[in-house]
């Protein structure tokens, strides 16, 4: 009897097969690297003729930014990632968030006495805008995001809290106590006592509770117990 | 009525009218009543209350709000306008005071200033010419009420700086 795909000779033949298999799998994968590689390379130096050619436009457009944010962040590029360096030399655009920083720790620091430290983002936004003036660049809210992202990674005890679809802004590290029953337990005790929020005994039902922070002309938000406990972290 | 007057934030934060347990909280919020109380007092140039009356005003009550300063917490900003200086109790039950925006030795400050200014020094007015005379009409005590005028004079008197006197038809001052 004569089996096909048995024997020695078959297995042999087979671990062949795959050998080569392999190897081509090998050098198409090389392949491609290379291939990515190069269209990486590509990317980059057409990013970096953008970036030179719409300088003044990253600079004055907000939208822009973003985009071309979103862009460098595809290709693992961070403009902000240190003061000095090709991005920030070439654009300024690392000089932009530092003095945007500075903007917003004044902006905080001048009305903490007001919020205790918490402001929506929208609050700082038209606050900051006051601050510039008619004739400086625009800033957009994502702009605020991220120079106070940057403000994080120094360690200045900013925090970015989300909260009811927008954010709010903490620039005094109070002691928020991340166990989740504690929290549950004593939010409303806690705000009230680091005079984050305001007790009212007047609204029908339960005690309501009001942070400053997000009691602006444009809209005044009241929270209940449970809301208070999904505003802290 | 003047209702031109400019209510601060506070008075559309729903619970600016509970007072607050946390004490620096209410340290604020008291300030704040305050500060209220004695501009409102001031633009509708009223300056005596009842109590009554001040539980029903626009200052404590916030009808659109739906919100109103209860009277145990009305009674605690009084009380703190009365140690700054700025109140006075009327009556033994605590029913009426006196308001005054500026504090007594103030007022009496200012009508000293402007008797020697004016060279007046050893001249003698009735209350009416001090507050409604020609010569003080560019003067801030013109108009002034006469229990608040009086006790700005009670206090340049304790300073010998004045005297309280009878005059024709009521009473009168000699400055010194």
């Amino acid at each position: 009897m004569h089996r096909r795909g048995v024997g020695a000779g078959a297995i042999a033949k087979k671990k062949l097969a795959e050998a080569k298999y392999k190897e081509r799998g090998t050098v198409l994968a090389e392949d491609q690297l290379a291939q990515m590689s190069k269209q990486l390379d590509m990317f980059k130096t057409n990013l970096e003729e953008f970036a030179s050619k719409h300088k003044q436009e990253i600079r004055k457009n907000p939208e822009f930014r973003v985009q071309f944010q979103d862009m460098c962040a595809t290709i693992g590029v961070d403009p902000l990632a240190s003061g000095k360096g090709f991005w920030s030399e070439m654009l300024g655009v690392g000089d932009f968030y530092y003095e945007l920083g500075v903007q917003i720790i004044e902006v905080c620091l001048a009305l903490k006495h007001r919020n205790g430290g918490l402001i929506t983002l929208e609050e700082l936004h038209q606050q900051v805008l006051k601050g510039r003036g008619k004739f400086a660049q625009d800033v957009s809210q994502d702009d605020l995001i991220r120079a106070i992202k940057k403000l994080k990674a120094l360690g200045t005890g900013f925090c970015i809290i989300p909260v009811g679809g927008t954010y709010l802004i903490q620039s005094v590290p109070a002691e928020l106590n991340m166990d989740h029953t504690v929290v549950l337990q004593l939010a409303e005790e806690h705000l009230l006592k680091e005079g984050l929020a305001w007790l009212d005994l007047q609204a029908p039902g339960e005690a309501h509770y009001w942070l400053p922070a997000l009691f602006t002309d444009l809209y005044s938000q009241e929270i209940t117990a449970e809301e208070a406990r999904e505003a802290l972290p | 009525m003047a209702m031109s007057f400019e209510w601060p934030w506070q008075y559309r934060f729903p619970p600016f009218f509970t007072l607050q347990p946390n004490v620096d909280t209410r340290q604020k919020q008291l300030a704040a009543w305050c500060s209220l109380v004695l501009s409102f007092c001031r633009l509708h140039k009223q300056s005596s209350m009842t109590v009554m009356e001040a539980q029903e005003s626009p200052l404590f009550n916030n009808v659109k709000l739906q919100r109103k300063l209860p009277v145990e917490s009305i009674q605690i900003v009084l009380e703190e306008l009365r140690k700054k200086g700025n109140l006075e109790w009327l009556d033994k039950s605590k029913s009426s005071f006196l308001i005054m925006w500026r504090r007594p030795e103030e007022w009496g400050k200012l009508i000293y200033q402007w008797v020697s200014r004016s060279g007046q020094n050893n001249s003698v007015f009735t209350l009416y010419e001090l507050t409604n005379g020609e010569d003080t009409e560019d003067e801030e005590f013109h108009g002034l009420d006469e229990a608040t005028l009086l006790r700005a004079l009670q206090a340049l008197q304790q300073e010998h700086k004045a005297e309280i006197i009878t005059v024709s038809d009521g009473r009168g001052v000699k400055f010194f």
